[in-house]
C-alpha cells in the first residue's frame, strides 16, 4: 500500500474547499468550480502525478533499453509509452512522469533502486502546475523573462529557466483540444511559485481548478473529505 | 472658457467639458486636453516655479518634456502639467512653492541669484564642516521639486515583459513608416510613442491638413496589421545589452526584448539664450504648433517669432493662421530663409528683422507673462550690437534648432559625429540589430523621413532574418536646420541654458573659467543636464557654449554620457509588484498548526521557536530546550543542503573536497566534515554517511547546499571523476528526534532495529518508518540521543504527525531555531558563518582535529601548509560569564576590548539554564585564548563586561549522553568555570 502522500501546495489548496480526491495516495482537490465554469487562466495543482528522474552517462542507453521514448534533442520532450511524458533536461538528465492513471514512473524508480553504473537516481518531490487559458501570456508576461507563449508547441522544448525568481522547467503540450503548460518547480518554493502566480492568475480573471477540470476522466476518482 | 480657444480645430472632444481645480481655482478644459492646454486655454501661463530660484515658469515644449511644470495631486509628486492628461475633477497644485503659486514666498530667492552661481554651495558651507548638514536641509527644503506623501497608498504596479522582432521606437512619420514597412513582412512589431496619439509632428506640423492625412494614411495600414502593436502614452526609457528596453506607461513598466531596434525618436526643439527666455509665454514654436493643432488653443495675442531656420516661418504661419498678431520675425541669420514659407510670412506682411537677435524679453506685471521684448542687431557669436528697439508682445516663439533624441542609440552604443548641414550629430556606426530613422539621423524632408523609416525596416527585417531587400542610403538634409550659436549676452544674466536647474550662461563661462572644461567636468559642476529632463533642452546648448569657450570644433568637445532613464520613471513603477521568493520546508503547516514564529534562514522559513500564550520568547526557548535535555525534542532540519553523491570515484571526490578522511569509511557509518576554499578558510560543513561502496550522502550548511551542489559539479567535471551528483536539499525532508527518549519513541515506529547495538553513534541506516522510506543517522548537534530522519518530503507530515503522537507520553516537544542554538553551544559546536567568518581558518576555529594534512591533497591544503608556519591571528574559545552577572550581557558581535584595542569579538552567546549563567563562543588573540584567562567585553552602552576563558564543551564534555551511554535523563554535567 502507498503511504501517505502530501503536497507541496496541500494546505493552500486545503483553504479554497471544492471536491477532493485521492490521486496516487496523494489527496488532491479534483474540482473547485462548475463544469461550465472555465477560468482563465487556470492553475491546476497536479504535483500527484508520479515522477522519478534520472541522470549520468549511462541514463540514455538504460531508459531505452527500459522500454522508454527518449528525446533526442536536449531540452526537448516527448511522450510515454504509456501516456506520460518524457522530458530531456540537458544532455543526461531525464525526468519521467507518468500519466493520472499509471505508476511506470514509479516502476522506474524501484529498478533503479539496484545500482546501475552511469545511471544515478534523482528523487523528484516537485510542485507540478498545469496553466492553460487564453489570458496565459499575460501571466507569463508578468512572471517570466522567456517568451514562452510563443514557443511552437510542435517544437516540444523544454524550457528551464526561472519564473518569479524560482527556477522551474517548463513545457508547453496539447491538452484535449487546447494547449497547456507544465510547470515543475522545486517542490519547497512550491507554495511561492502557487501563491504569486495565482495572485495575477486571478487579477486577470482566472483562479485555481482542480484536477479534474484539466483532466476529466480523473472525475472518476473517488471522494475523500479532508 | 477664455477667448484662447480656437473654435474649431485640435484633437479634442469639445462636447465633454471637464472642470479641474488649479492652484485653488476652478477651470474648465476639454477631453482630450493636457492640463497645460487647458490652463492655457483658460489664459493661464503661470504654471510652476523654477527649481533654484522659483522663478515663474510656464509651458516651454508642450511635449511632455516641460520639468518647469509640475504639478502633485496629492499622490503623485511631479506630475508634467504639458503630457499630464486632463480629468474631470482633478485637484492640483503646482509644486515647489511656498504659499500659493502666484505668491510663493521663496522668490525672494530669485532676487539673491547674483550671489549663488553654480557651485557656491560648494564653495561656501564647507567650513566649519559641521555646519554643512544644516545648510544642507535647507537648501533642500527650499530647493527641489515635489513633496513625497508618505501616507499614500503604494499602487501594485505589474512589471512585464514582452517580446518583439522589431521595436520601433517614435511613432513620427519615421516611425511610422518603419513599423508599417516591418509589419507587412511579417514581423511582430511593437511601435512606441510617447504622445497620446500616434503621429509625431504629423500631428502639429505645417500643413496640417496634409501632415494628418499622411499620418491618418500610415495610421490606417498599422491598423491592418496584426502583428503591429502600436503603444501611444509609452516612453522607451532607456537601452540594455541585447536590445532590452523598458516601456514606460502611465501604470507599468515593460522590459521589452527585441531582435532589432529601429530608433525614431526624433529631435528635440532647443531655446534660444537670452535674458528672460524663461518667462510664462516664452515658448518652443513647436510648442505653440501643439497647442493650435493639438488643442486648438491660441497660443498669445501677439507674438515675436524668433527663428534661424524655415521651421519658424512655417511655424509664424500657423500663428496667423491661428489669428495671431506677429509683431515681427526676429532672424538670427544674416540672410534669412529663402524657403516657400518665408516668402509667404513676407507676403503677409510680417515685418521681418534679419540678423536681429532678442536681448531680453519683458515681463509683465507680477512676471506670470511677457509683455515685450528688446531686440538688437547682433554678431552672430553671442553679443548684440547696435541700437535696441522694444517690441510689444505677450509671447514669444522660439525656432532656433534642434538636437537629436540619441539618448537611446548612445546607451546603445552608437558612434555618432556632428555635422554643420543639418548641424546636430548623427550616428555613424551603430551596434548590431540597431537602426536609427527620421530626424534623429538627420533626415528632415518629411518624404525623406518616411524613407529612411523604410530603410531602416529593410535593415532590421535583414538583421532577423525576415527580408533581403537592401535599401537607398538616408538622404541627411543639407539646409542648417540648427544655428549653431543661438545665445545673447547679458549684464544681468538670466538668459538660461538649464530650465531644470535655473543654470545661466554666465555659470558655463565661469566653470570653463575654473578649469571645468572638459564636457563631463562641466556637467559635474554645473549640473547641467542632470535635472528631470536630462538635458533635453539644454545639452547641446551646453556642449555648442563649451566649444565656443574651447574654439573648438564641437565633434570634438562630444557630448556626455547619456545613461537609463533618460524620462523620468516613477518610483512606483520601479519598484512595482516585488518577487521575493521564499522556501517552505514540507512541514510548514505542521509549524503553523503549531504557532511558530517563523525566521528567515537565507530563503528558508525556520521555525525560531514556538509561541504560547502567556510566556515569553526566553521562556520558550528555555523549555524548548529542556524538552530536549529530558526528553524529547523535534526539530524541522529540511533546510540542511542534500546531496547525494554515487560513482566508482564518489569516495574520491569527498577525500578532495573534504579536509578529513573518507575513503576508508565504512557503509552505514557517518563522519563530520569541513570544506575550505583555496585559500584555506572554512566555508561549509556537514555530515556525510556512507550508503554503500560507491554511494555516499551528505549534509551542507542550509545557505551553502547550491554552492557547494554547484562547486562539486564543476570539480567532477573539472577533475574528470566518474561520480554523479544529485541535490536532493529540496526533495528530501529532514527531522531531528532528540533526547533521552529519542529511541524509545523511533522504536514504536521504525521497521528496523534502533537499539543500541544495531544502531551506534554516528551510524546512518536506511530502512522504512511506518511504511515510508527513510534514511536515519544517529546524530549528536545538540548533545543527545538523536537521530537525524531523512525521507521524501511527500512523508514528512505523516512522519512528523506520527513522531508527535508516539512521543506525547514522553514530553515531546518541537523545538525551533532559538532552541537549537543553545543546545549546540552547550557543547561547543559552531555553526559556519556565525562562528566564522570569511577569513577563518580551521586552526583558528579550533577544528584542527578535522583536518587530515597528512592527505595527500585536499581543497586549501596549500594555504594550511603555508598558514600552519605563521602565527595565528586569532582563535575560537568557549567564554562564561560569573555566575552572579545579572546585568545587560553582551551580544553577537560585541567586541573584546584589551589595552583600548580590540582583542577578539563575540560569536555566539547565550544562557544556559545547565549551567546556570551566560555563556558562548569568541574569538581572541591567541595570547588570550588560553584556559583560565580573563577579559573584558565592551557592550552596549560602552560598559564592561568580564568573561573568562573555559574549555569545551561546557555540557557533557565527555559526550556520554549523545552516544547514550548516560542513563540519568536529568544529569547535567556541566563544567564548571
Amino acid at each position: 500500500m502507498m503511504p501517505v502522500r502530501t503536497g507541496p501546495l496541500h494546505t493552500l489548496q486545503a483553504a479554497s474547499g471544492g471536491t477532493w480526491g485521492q490521486l496516487n495516495g496523494m489527496p488532491t482537490p479534483l474540482r473547485m468550480h462548475s463544469a461550465n465554469t472555465r477560468p482563465d487562466p487556470a492553475l491546476a495543482d497536479v504535483s500527484a502525478l508520479l515522477r522519478c528522474g534520472l541522470k549520468g552517462p549511462g541514463a540514455q542507453d538504460w531508459l531505452s533499453a527500459y522500454g522508454v521514448p527518449v528525446p533526442e534533442r536536449a531540452n526537448s520532450w516527448c511522450a510515454g509509452a504509456r501516456g506520460g511524458l518524457v522530458a530531456r533536461l540537458g544532455r543526461s538528465e531525464f525526468l519521467v512522469e507518468s500519466a493520472w492513471n499509471d505508476a511506470q514512473a514509479m516502476e522506474i524508480a524501484h529498478a533503479l533502486r539496484d545500482p546501475v553504473p552511469g545511471v544515478y537516481p534523482v528523487l523528484r518531490q516537485d510542485c507540478a502546475l498545469l496553466v492553460q487559458g487564453a489570458r496565459t501570456r499575460e501571466l507569463w508576461l508578468q512572471t517570466c523573462n522567456v517568451n514562452l507563449f510563443d514557443i511552437p508547441a510542435q517544437n516540444r522544448e523544454v524550457t528551464l529557466t526561472t519564473m518569479v525568481g524560482v527556477s522551474v522547467t517548463i513545457l508547453k503540450q496539447p491538452l484535449g483540444n487546447d494547449i497547456c503548460y507544465r510547470i515543475w518547480c522545486d517542490g519547497t518554493f512550491g507554495a511561492y511559485l502557487w501563491e504569486t502566480l495565482l495572485e495575477i492568475a486571478v487579477e486577470l480573471g482566472g483562479a485555481a481548478v482542480g484536477f479534474a477540470e484539466v483532466f476529466p476522466d480523473a472525475a472518476t476518482l473517488p471522494t475523500i473529505t479532508l | 472658457m477664455s477667448g484662447f480657444r480656437l473654435p474649431a480645430g485640435g484633437r479634442i472632444d469639445r462636447a465633454r467639458v471637464l472642470p479641474f481645480d488649479f492652484d485653488g481655482r476652478r477651470y474648465q478644459g476639454f477631453a482630450g486636453d493636457t492640463l497645460a492646454s487647458a490652463l492655457l486655454a483658460n489664459g493661464v501661463r503661470l504654471v510652476g516655479r523654477s527649481f533654484k530660484y522659483h522663478r515663474p515658469r510656464g509651458v516651454l515644449s508642450l511635449a511632455n518634456h516641460d520639468v518647469n511644470a509640475m504639478v502633485t495631486d496629492g499622490i503623485s509628486p511631479n506630475l508634467r502639467a504639458d503630457g499630464l492628461p486632463l480629468c474631470a475633477g482633478m485637484r492640483l497644485l503646482a509644486v515647489n512653492t511656498f504659499g500659493s503659486l502666484h505668491s510663493d514666498r521663496a522668490r525672494v530667492i530669485d532676487k539673491l541669484a547674483r550671489f549663488l552661481p553654480v557651485g557656491f554651495y560648494y564653495k561656501t558651507f564647507f567650513r566649519p564642516k559641521w555646519t554643512f548638514p544644516h545648510w544642507e536641509r535647507l537648501i533642500r527644503r527650499i530647493s527641489g521639486l515635489g513633496q513625497l506623501n508618505f501616507q499614500a497608498a503604494r499602487p501594485v504596479s505589474a512589471k512585464r515583459y514582452d517580446f518583439a522582432d522589431v521595436l520601433v521606437i517614435g511613432a513620427g512619420p519615421a516611425g511610422l513608416a518603419a513599423a508599417v514597412c516591418a509589419g507587412r513582412a511579417g514581423a511582430r512589431v511593437i511601435l512606441v510613442d510617447e504622445n497620446a496619439q500616434a503621429g509625431g509632428s504629423l500631428t502639429y506640423a505645417r500643413p496640417a491638413g496634409e501632415a494628418a492625412a499622411t499620418a491618418a494614411e500610415l495610421l490606417a495600414a498599422l491598423a491592418a496589421q496584426a502583428n503591429v502593436e502600436v503603444r501611444t502614452a509609452t516612453f522607451a526609457a532607456g537601452y540594455y545589452a541585447d536590445h532590452w528596453v523598458p516601456l514606460v506607461d502611465a501604470g507599468n513598466i515593460t522590459k521589452v526584448r527585441a531582435k532589432a531596434v529601429v530608433v525614431a525618436t526624433g529631435v528635440f526643439e532647443q531655446p534660444a539664450v537670452f535674458r528672460n527666455n524663461d518667462l510664462p509665454g516664452v515658448m518652443l514654436a513647436s510648442a505653440a504648433q501643439r497647442l493650435i493643432h493639438r488643442y486648438a488653443v491660441q497660443p498669445m495675442r501677439e507674438a515675436v517669432v524668433l527663428t534661424a531656420n524655415e521651421e519658424g516661418y512655417a511655424a509664424a504661419l500657423d500663428l496667423l493662421d491661428a489669428g495671431v498678431r506677429i509683431q515681427a520675425v526676429i532672424d538670427l541669420t544674416r540672410t534669412g530663409e529663402k524657403c516657400p514659407a518665408a516668402l509667404e510670412v513676407a507676403q503677409r506682411g510680417v515685418r521681418i528683422l534679419l540678423e536681429h537677435c532678442i536681448v531680453e524679453a519683458h515681463a509683465a506685471g507680477d512676471g506670470s507673462g511677457v509683455k515685450a521684448v528688446s531686440v538688437a542687431p547682433w554678431n552672430g557669436s553671442g553679443m548684440a550690437a547696435g541700437a535696441r528697439e522694444t517690441i510689444a508682445c505677450d509671447g514669444v516663439a522660439m525656432s532656433v534648432g534642434f538636437a537629436p533624441a540619441t539618448a537611446l542609440l548612445h546607451q546603445a552604443g552608437a558612434h555618432m559625429r556632428y555635422e554643420e548641414l543639418p548641424g546636430q550629430f548623427v550616428p555613424v556606426q551603430l551596434p548590431e540589430g540597431v537602426f536609427a530613422a527620421g530626424r534623429v539621423n538627420g533626415v528632415y524632408d518629411l518624404a525623406d523621413r518616411m524613407r529612411d523609416g523604410e530603410r531602416a525596416a529593410w535593415l532590421a527585417l535583414a538583421h532577423i532574418g525576415l527580408g533581403t531587400h537592401v535599401p537607398a542610403e538616408a538622404a541627411r538634409a543639407r539646409r542648417a536646420v540648427s544655428h549653431p550659436f543661438p545665445f545673447v549676452e547679458h549684464a544681468r544674466g538670466k538668459n538660461f541654458i538649464d530650465f531644470d536647474e535655473d543654470l545661466q550662461l554666465a555659470d558655463f563661462y565661469n566653470a570653463a573659467q575654473e578649469g571645468f572644461d572638459n564636457i563631463e567636468l562641466l556637467k559635474r559642476y554645473t549640473t547641467v543636464g542632470m535635472g528631470p529632463s536630462q538635458g533635453k533642452h539644454s545639452n547641446m546648448n551646453a556642449v555648442r557654449i563649451l566649444a565656443h569657450i574651447l574654439k573648438q570644433p564641437i565633434d570634438s568637445v562630444g557630448t556626455t554620457t547619456a545613461r537609463p532613464f533618460f524620462h523620468p520613471v516613477p518610483l512606483g513603477h520601479l519598484a512595482g509588484r516585488g518577487f521575493h521568493p521564499v522556501r517552505r520546508t514540507a512541514l510548514h503547516a505542521r509549524h503553523q498548526q503549531l504557532d511558530a514564529v517563523f525566521m528567515e534562514a537565507g530563503m528558508w522559513l525556520r521555525p525560531e521557536y514556538y509561541a504560547r500564550s502567556g510566556k515569553s520568547k526566553a521562556e520558550l526557548v528555555r523549555e524548548e530546550a529542556k524538552a530536549v535535555r529530558t526528553g524529547a525534542g523535534l526539530i524541522d532540519v529540511g533546510t540542511l543542503g542534500k546531496i547525494e553523491l554515487s560513482g566508482a570515484d564518489a569516495g574520491e571526490l569527498l577525500e578532495r573536497v573534504y579536509t578529513g578522511r573518507f575513503r576508508n569509511m565504512k557503509p552505514g557509518t557517518t563522519r563530520y566534515g569541513i570544506m575550505l576554499d583555496e585559500a584555506g578558510v572554512v566555508i561549509d560543513d556537514g555530515v556525510i554517511g556512507r550508503l554503500a561502496e560507491h554511494k555516499f550522502y551528505f549534509t551542507t550548511t542550509t545557505t551553502g547546499s547550491a554552492t557547494v551542489y554547484r562547486e562539486l559539479q564543476r570539480l567532477i567535471t573539472m577533475w574528470g571523476l566518474r561520480a554523479g551528483i544529485v541535490n536532493l536539499t529540496g526533495a528530501c525532508a529532514a527531522i531531528n528526534l532528540a533526547g533521552p527518549s529519542a529511541r524509545t519513541i523511533l522504536a514504536q515506529l521504525a521497521d528496523f532495529d534502533v537499539g543500541e547495538n544495531a544502531f551506534p553513534y554516528l551510524a546512518l541506516r536506511e530502512g522504512t518508518i511506518a511504511g515510508m522510506p527513510a534514511r536515519l543517522m544517529r546524530v549528536g548537534f545538540v548533545g543527545e540521543l538523536g537521530f537525524e530522519i531523512h525521507m521524501p518530503s511527500e512523508h514528512a507530515p505523516a512522519l512528523w504527525d506520527l513522531l508527535m503522537r508516539a512521543g506525547a507520553s514522553h514530553g515531546i516537544r518541537p523545538f525551533g531555531v532559538e532552541a537549537q542554538r543553545l543546545l549546540r553551544l552547550e557543547k561547543g559546536h559552531i555553526i559556519i558563518g556565525q562562528d566564522t567568518d570569511g577569513l577563518t581558518t580551521p586552526f583558528e576555529a579550533a577544528l584542527e582535529w578535522a583536518v587530515k594534512m597528512d592527505k595527500p591533497f585536499f581543497v586549501g591544503q596549500r594555504s594550511l601548509q603555508v598558514l600552519h608556519k605563521q602565527p595565528l591571528r586569532q582563535k575560537l574559545a568557549g567564554f562564561m560569564l560569573e555566575r552572579d552577572f545579572n546585568a545587560t550581557p553582551p551580544k553577537e558581535c560585541h567586541l573584546v576590548i584589551r589595552d583600548g584595542q580590540i582583542a577578539g569579538r563575540v560569536t555566539s552567546i547565550g544562557w544556559s539554564e545547565a549551567l546556570g549563567r551566560h555563556f558562548g563562543l569568541v574569538f581572541l588573540a591567541p595570547d588570550l585564548a588560553k584556559e583560565g584567562m580573563r577579559f573584558l567585553i565592551r557592550v552596549d552602552g560602552g560598559a564592561m563586561v568580564e568573561a573568562q576563558v573555559v574549555s569545551t564543551p561546557f555540557y557533557d564534555p565527555q559526550g556520554l549522553r549523545q552516544k547514550a551511554l548516560d542513563p540519568a535523563p536529568a544529569a547535567m554535567q556541566a563544567v564548571s568555570a
